[in-house]
């Protein structure tokens, strides 16, 4: 993005301003002097010199999406036609005097064009000048190929047919093989012969499962002599519920999940985990992908409301302030990190490079990014009560039913003052108050108390409310001012009074017995509802109760108007939690007053009883309502407001189109069954290739969020197309539509995958990386399975599924959270890591280091990096000694006395292998001199251990 | 935005994939090391196309070579956490002195940060002119201010945001979002280091704790975390360098080498893995940190007067003491810097345990009173610090840059004795290796609140120390999540005014 005016300059001014006060010619005359960039000398054409510089730097202003002061230079009769506010904008045969060489060059205060990017150089101004002197020839060209249909991505899936292959070129398990032979046969490789069990049921369940795999599922697989024993062994892992645990770990990382808000409070989201969970099951279901989508964008309008966690998983500045500038770019940054999100995600489009500017790359309009921030315009950060059940719903209703019944049947035993019998509001209490009124437009708020329960009236708070937002806090803006305070007491001051914290040690006192007031001027008009105050919340002190109060507000500090006061309140009774009405069951007969007494009981007994059906869990799954229309922001300054953009698809395919009175969810539910149309050609590739990248390192697509033209093409680009063909339109007539675990079993059960890694001359020389698949590619393990298969092999890997995450801090719960590391951890705090609590910013003290991502930005692919404080972190952390020791304890009760045993047992809980006569007498050696535990850390540190067979 | 790159050069970074690309074995990685260095590589590379380094799997912090020839080899940040303002410090405004409790002029119902402004204030310290040059630094900072002609001001400096989480992370990482590779992040990635036993890049929180936006200021983001900022200070080590208690030495030594054994067996299956042979090297980069890392962080050899110098010697009160604490980071600072470490990141004030205003430069409230303590913790260790690095010889390739997120407001806020945040104005001055001295670049307004003279951007600021460096801006870039992503984003000048 270009910056913005600089102080040295004007501001500047339209194109018809400028140009409607002056011919361009004198402007160029008395505004630069400076000679002009000399024509270029020789013959210009306009096809390779011309065109290409007109597309690179102006057309995006000037062209198809947009024609700024009415000018394209993407069209021959447009672009010599001129624009709004001068014509021609180039004169054949005269350069100097064509107004687009003034342009160019800067002639022209302030309106240097292009106005975005690098000016261009005297070199392309002097081309341009060129042509131009030698009759500016456009010539014909071929008509422009299509933006969409000419890239591979958005061209729609077709299914291809596999290739034939002959039996040299390896063996066939299922289609994927003959793309992968295919390819990898062109260039003289040859595939390696299958891996070995230890070896297949090793990488298995690591890739699958995210743990190793005990000696004795080692031992059965390597003994099973059925058929298929590796395809029944594939369907077991897929079927087992670490899968989900796993493979959630890849997708969270992708959607930039984590369980606090960052920035600099860093604050936590205590429901998160529910979303969390949610992914881990619906991948354990199998869950059509096309649903879990739907679910994710609008599971609110489909009956899954935990699913829009994922819309607002990311980063959240909370730090809110009274400046307009802050608070709206903090809001342009929420919905770009929605839609951005979205695109990476669902879809491998940078959608997020269109905020400023229409995309420089792909076919996404500026206009487009703003359609689909408006889809997400009206979702708000947050946690949300989930809904309730319908069964407890109805049990809801009907206790609200009877509730209201003995509520207007005990209405006879209320007292009944006047002059609106049962209508009092309850008394005063020395805990809580709230007085709301209808919302007012205010200034200033004054609180007049005119008796108290004894002494000098004391508030601890005084909050006035306009919407979500207490206003009087000190903090906001607001100054507090009193009739006079206690003088002498630190804990009794004014500003106690609005600094946002509540006690006895923290209020004003007045200092006229039964009597004081408490003005609050607000930083600017607010739109009030209700004022909240209390004596002491925390319930300690019920002496000082203002009991006659009245609430004014006003705009000019002078005229007051009341809204509220004590008035129309039950006398004060001196409870400390607010009351009902009160009965007088002793005014009545002894059989009404009993009947009375019975249904006051039962009427106590159903609110206790609805208090608990109410109770519903929360998930930070946003909050939704219908939004102003959405504008779009040149250059994405949510300062510079264009015009109303109503929400839409992007155009790539089919687009929707909606309407600015499209209802909030609506718009989402539209873009969800758009991104999941079975002809989308995006989403299904861009799932696909996300597996394929977990099981062999790198996807067929090395850019998998970004399957656009600055993205990478395909390895395979017919086997990615079979693949997403299979998902949507699976060829057996049992499978389910849109089921990632079929295109798991196809995978996992291809001869590719099952290759061993052993590296090969001819293919390091061909092809290191192994895009071929001559191999299978052998990587580090990730930093969760690092930890989950260390504590697998400790034998202390608790399985406990699900729920609230177990801390690898500790937390410092300021006004800013402090997140501490843990370097000991107690029980429960053994589960699989992606139980841990997904803290942004602060790292696990050892697996951070393993380039973990925080869930600050998307991360569709993990740095594998190899650094001396991975070394020192694994090699002499605490939780290592730790893990040792259980290691050893476990070898010592499993395999006895022995330390050839305990050696033994060590190689196939952590290598499943036997380990050679040479190993183990080296082991023995070691162990006998430095103790099991040194023998189990150096183990836990090894390479063989650490990576994928 | 950047342009679409191959994917060649995509995946340069791919270890396994670089030797198949270049010829086979750890021969083929020195050779191409060492054509790189002498910028034989980068030289086939045309326009403004990304220059990727190339990083040796086993030996990430090895040196690289420059863009073009560098003016500093290396960097030495420090960092005033919370805002320092500068019309408490170095920008000195007669207008604002002689308008002292006026509002100010168009701007009496500005609304900042935290609320409502009310008149202009001039800062409760005396300016007075200083050294040679003349340079009017106010009464809080008087060690620095005696170094005036050693330093090179830019006053004109301008963020875009006015919270601190996201002003912090601006100034480190040139985003406003959390989640980006902070300056040093990508220069030990550009450069690597000149000493392979110390990490390329050190941050140094403050005594009091980690600032405003914590390890966002030295996080890796999305570069390999090899490049992160290895934290630690005077008093806190590195997390888990030392052998672990209850192991001896020889238990420690023995069992590093049966490690090492087990890497031998397993790595013979896969000849000429880079990937296993880089693990097996950390493991010794790592035992080499064990031994320099105490080394360089032992202060007991400093003599008594290099002590004194910083104020690294006296205590007897809170500040004094804070204050010691923090000269004990500034001389492990340059103790750092004599060894040779790209990238040393030193932080004055703290978010932890104290909140607004109480261990860092937010002086909202009571801004004598704040500033009272900050201004003297700063300043004589950090003068000292300077000093040091002079006499012996390090400001020669050393490039000292001091900043804070943004600056703070002429006014004082409404009905409070101290001054909101305002990144529309602040000064940062720079020092030592091709800097010019006793200089002052743009200004801000009569009253110090906007920039308006040679207006430098945090990414201007960015772009120039890369530049500093000998790193282009432009083509310093790295892919991710379908962008070519720069420290400078997609904008930045270099400010060839303040070279020497």
């Amino acid at each position: 993005m270009e910056r913005e005016s600089r102080g040295r300059l004007q501001p500047v001014l339209g194109f018809a301003a400028l140009l409607s006060t002056a011919t361009l010619a004198s402007l160029a005359d008395t505004a630069s002097p400076a000679p002009l960039p000399a024509a270029a000398t020789r013959a210009v054409d306009f096809a390779r010199d011309i065109r290409p510089l007109l597309d690179r730097h102006c057309v995006e202003c000037h062209g198809p999406t947009q024609q700024k002061s009415g000018f394209r230079l993407d069209d021959r009769t447009a672009a010599f036609k001129g624009g709004d506010s001068y014509s021609p904008a180039i004169r054949p045969g005269d350069s100097a005097n064509s107004p687009l060489i003034h342009l160019v060059s800067g002639r022209v205060p302030d309106m240097r064009m292009p106005s975005e990017g690098q000016p261009l150089s005297p070199e392309q101004i002097g081309l341009l000048r060129a042509w131009i002197d030698q009759g500016a020839p456009w010539t014909a060209e071929a008509p422009k190929p299509d933006p969409v249909l000419s890239h591979w991505a958005f061209r729609p899936v077709n299914r291809p047919t596999p290739p034939t292959t002959t039996a040299s070129q390896g063996v066939i398990q299922n289609p994927i093989d003959a793309f992968i032979s295919e390819k990898r046969s062109a260039k003289n490789l040859t595939a390696a012969p299958e891996a070995d069990r230890t070896t297949l049921i090793r990488r298995l369940y690591t890739v699958v499962l995210g743990v190793p795999p005990t000696p004795e599922e080692v031992d059965r697989f390597v003994r099973d002599t059925e058929p298929q024993a590796f395809e029944r062994l594939v369907d077991r892992a897929l079927a087992d519920n670490h899968y989900g645990e796993r493979w959630a770990r890849h997708w969270l990382d992708v959607i930039r999940f984590a369980e606090t808000n960052g920035f600099e409070t860093n604050r936590e989201r205590p429901n998160a985990w529910r979303f969390r969970d949610y992914v881990i099951a619906s991948l354990n279901q199998d869950k059509p992908w096309d649903q879990f989508v739907r679910e994710q964008i609008a599971g609110d309008a489909v009956g899954v409301d935990v699913g829009t966690g994922f819309l607002v998983g990311g980063p959240f500045d909370i730090v809110k302030s009274p400046d307009p500038v802050l608070t709206a770019q903090q809001r342009a940054d929420e919905l770009d990190d929605m839609v951005a999100t979205t695109g990476t995600a669902f879809l491998g489009l940078t959608l997020g490079c269109a905020r400023c500017h229409s995309h420089k790359f792909d076919p996404i309009s500026q206009r487009e990014y703003y359609a689909m921030a408006a889809v997400f315009a009206g979702v708000q950060h947050g946690d949300r009560p989930l809904p309730l059940p319908p069964a407890q719903k109805e049990h809801l209703d009907s206790l609200d039913a009877r509730i209201r019944e003995r509520e207007s049947q005990l209405q006879r035993f209320a007292k009944s003052p006047a002059p609106s019998p049962g209508k009092l509001r309850p008394a005063v209490t020395s805990t809580l108050n709230t007085d709301a009124f209808t919302p007012v437009e205010a200034r200033h708020v004054r609180f007049t108390i005119r008796a108290a329960s004894g002494g000098e009236p004391c508030i601890d708070e005084l909050e006035v409310w306009s919407g979500n937002r207490n206003v009087a806090l000190a903090s906001a803006g607001t100054r507090a001012t009193a009739s006079g305070t206690l003088p002498g007491y630190d804990i009794h001051r004014l500003e106690h009074i609005n600094d946002g914290r509540s006690g006895n040690a923290r209020s004003w006192i007045s200092n006229e017995s039964g009597r004081g007031w408490i003005a609050l001027a607000f930083a600017r008009s607010e739109r009030i509802e209700r004022v909240v105050w209390g004596r002491d919340r925390e319930g300690q002190f019920r002496d000082r109760v203002a009991t006659d109060y009245v609430v004014e507000v006003s705009n000019d500090g002078t005229t007051w108007q009341t809204v509220a006061s004590s008035s129309d309140r039950e006398p004060f009774s001196g409870a400390t939690q607010p009351t009902g009405p009160v009965y007088h069951f002793e005014l009545f007969s002894d059989a009404d007053a009993r009947q009375g007494r019975d249904w006051l009981a039962d009427l106590e007994r159903l609110r206790k009883e609805r208090k608990e059906a109410a109770n519903t869990p929360a998930v930070w799954a946003g909050n939704f309502s219908q939004p102003a229309p959405t504008h779009r922001l040149h250059r994405g300054d949510p300062m510079q407001k264009r015009e109303v953009v109503p929400p839409a698809t992007p155009t790539v395919f089919q687009p929707v189109s909606l309407s600015t009175n499209t209802p909030e969810k609506e718009r989402r539910l539209a873009l969800a069954r758009w991104i999941t149309d079975p002809g989308n050609p995006l989403t299904p590739r861009v799932i696909v290739n996300r597996l394929w990248q977990h099981h062999f390192g790198v996807g067929l697509v090395d850019t998998p969020n970004d399957f656009g033209r600055a993205g990478s093409p395909p390895s395979h680009p017919e086997l990615l197309d079979w693949l997403a063909s299979e998902l949507v339109h699976p060829a057996g007539g049992s499978t389910t539509p849109w089921s990632l675990k079929h295109i798991h079993r196809l995978v996992l059960t291809s001869a590719t995958w099952r290759q061993s890694a052993a590296p090969r001359p001819d293919g390091i020389a061909t092809d290191a990386a192994s895009r071929l698949l001559w191999r299978f590619p052998p990587r580090r393990m990730e930093a969760e399975a690092i930890r989950d298969g260390i504590l697998a092999v400790s034998g202390s890997l608790d399985g406990t599924r699900g729920g609230p995450g177990f801390f690898l801090h500790d937390v410092d719960r300021e006004n800013v959270y402090h997140y501490h590391p843990k370097e000991e951890f107690g029980p429960g705090e053994s589960r699989r890591m992606i139980y841990a609590f997904k803290v942004r910013m602060e790292q696990d003290s050892i697996f951070g280091s393993f380039d973990c991502p925080d869930g600050s930005l998307v991360v569709p692919r993990r740095s594998l990096s190899t650094t001396p404080l991975q070394a020192l972190n694994l090699f002499n952390s605490r939780f290592i000694l730790r893990q040792s020791e259980l290691f050893a304890a476990r070898l010592a009760r499993e395999a006895g006395p022995q330390p050839q045993a305990q050696i033994q047992r060590a190689w196939l809980l952590a290598f499943h292998r036997p380990a050679s006569p040479a190993e183990e007498s080296d082991a023995v050696t070691f162990a006998q001199s430095s103790g099991m535990p040194a023998l189990c850390r150096a183990v836990l540190n090894s390479n063989e251990f650490l990576f994928i067979p | 935005m950047n342009r679409p790159v191959s994917s060649l050069h995509r995946t340069l970074l791919d270890r396994r994939r670089f030797l198949g690309d270049t010829g086979l074995g750890l021969g083929a990685i020195a050779l191409t090391h060492l054509l790189s260095r002498q910028g034989l590589l980068g030289a086939n590379v045309s326009g403004k196309d990304p220059i990727r380094p190339l990083i040796q799997p086993g030996h990430p912090y090895a040196p690289r070579t420059a863009h073009f020839k560098p003016r500093a080899k290396n960097v030495l940040v420090i960092f005033c956490s919370g805002a320092c303002s500068h019309l408490d410090t170095f920008d000195y405004k007669p207008e604002l002195i002689r308008r002292n409790g006026q509002p100010m002029p168009g701007n009496e119902k500005l609304i900042t940060f935290q609320g409502e402004q009310g008149a202009l204030t001039r800062s409760p310290w005396e300016f007075r002119p200083r050294g040679q040059s003349g340079k009017m630094i106010s009464d809080l900072l008087p060690h620095l201010a005696e170094l005036a002609d050693d330093l090179c001001f830019i006053h004109s400096m301008q963020g875009k945001t006015n919270t601190h989480g996201p002003g912090e992370n601006y100034m480190s990482t040139g985003q406003t979002l959390d989640g980006f590779p902070s300056m040093g992040a990508w220069i030990s990635y550009a450069l690597g280091s000149d000493d392979q036993s110390l990490p390329a890049y050190v941050a140094i929180p403050d005594p009091r704790g980690k600032p405003q936006n914590s390890v966002n200021n030295w996080a890796p983001g999305f570069l390999p975390a090899a490049f992160q900022g290895t934290d630690f200070n005077a008093t806190k080590p590195i997390r888990n360098l030392a052998r672990p208690q209850g192991i001896t030495g020889s238990e420690d030594r023995a069992t590093r080498a049966f490690l090492q054994r087990l890497n031998e067996h397993h790595a013979a299956a896969y000849p000429g893995d880079s990937e296993l042979a880089a693990r097996i090297a950390s493991y010794e980069l790592a035992a080499r940190m064990q031994v320099t890392v105490p080394e360089v962080t032992d202060l007991s050899t400093e003599p008594a007067h290099i002590l004194k110098l910083y104020g690294a010697d006296e205590g007897g009160s809170k500040i004094l003491e804070t204050r010691a604490a923090y000269a004990r980071n500034c001389i492990l600072a340059r103790r750092l810097v004599e060894k040779g470490v790209r990238f040393v990141q030193l932080f004055n004030g703290a978010y932890q345990t104290g909140g607004e205003g109480v261990s860092n430069w937010d002086g909202h409230k009571e801004l004598l009173k704040q500033y009272g303590v900050h201004g003297p913790v700063l300043d004589k260790p950090t003068a000292g610090l300077l000093i040091d690095l002079k006499q012996r010889g390090l400001l020669e390739d050393t490039l000292v840059v001091w900043c804070t997120e943004f600056g703070r407001m002429p006014t004082f806020q409404k009905g409070s004795q101290g001054r909101d945040h305002n990144p529309a104005g602040f000064t940062c001055w720079l020092a030592g290796a091709g800097v010019k001295k006793g200089f002052s670049y743009g200004a801000t307004d009569e009253f110090g609140y906007k920039s308006v003279e040679n207006v430098v951007t945090v990414h201007d600021f960015h772009a120039t120390l890369l530049h500093l460096l000998g790193l282009d801006h432009e083509r310093l870039t790295y892919y991710h999540n379908g962008l070519e992503r720069r420290l400078t984003d997609v904008d930045g000048h270099v400010v060839h005014d303040i070279f020497a």
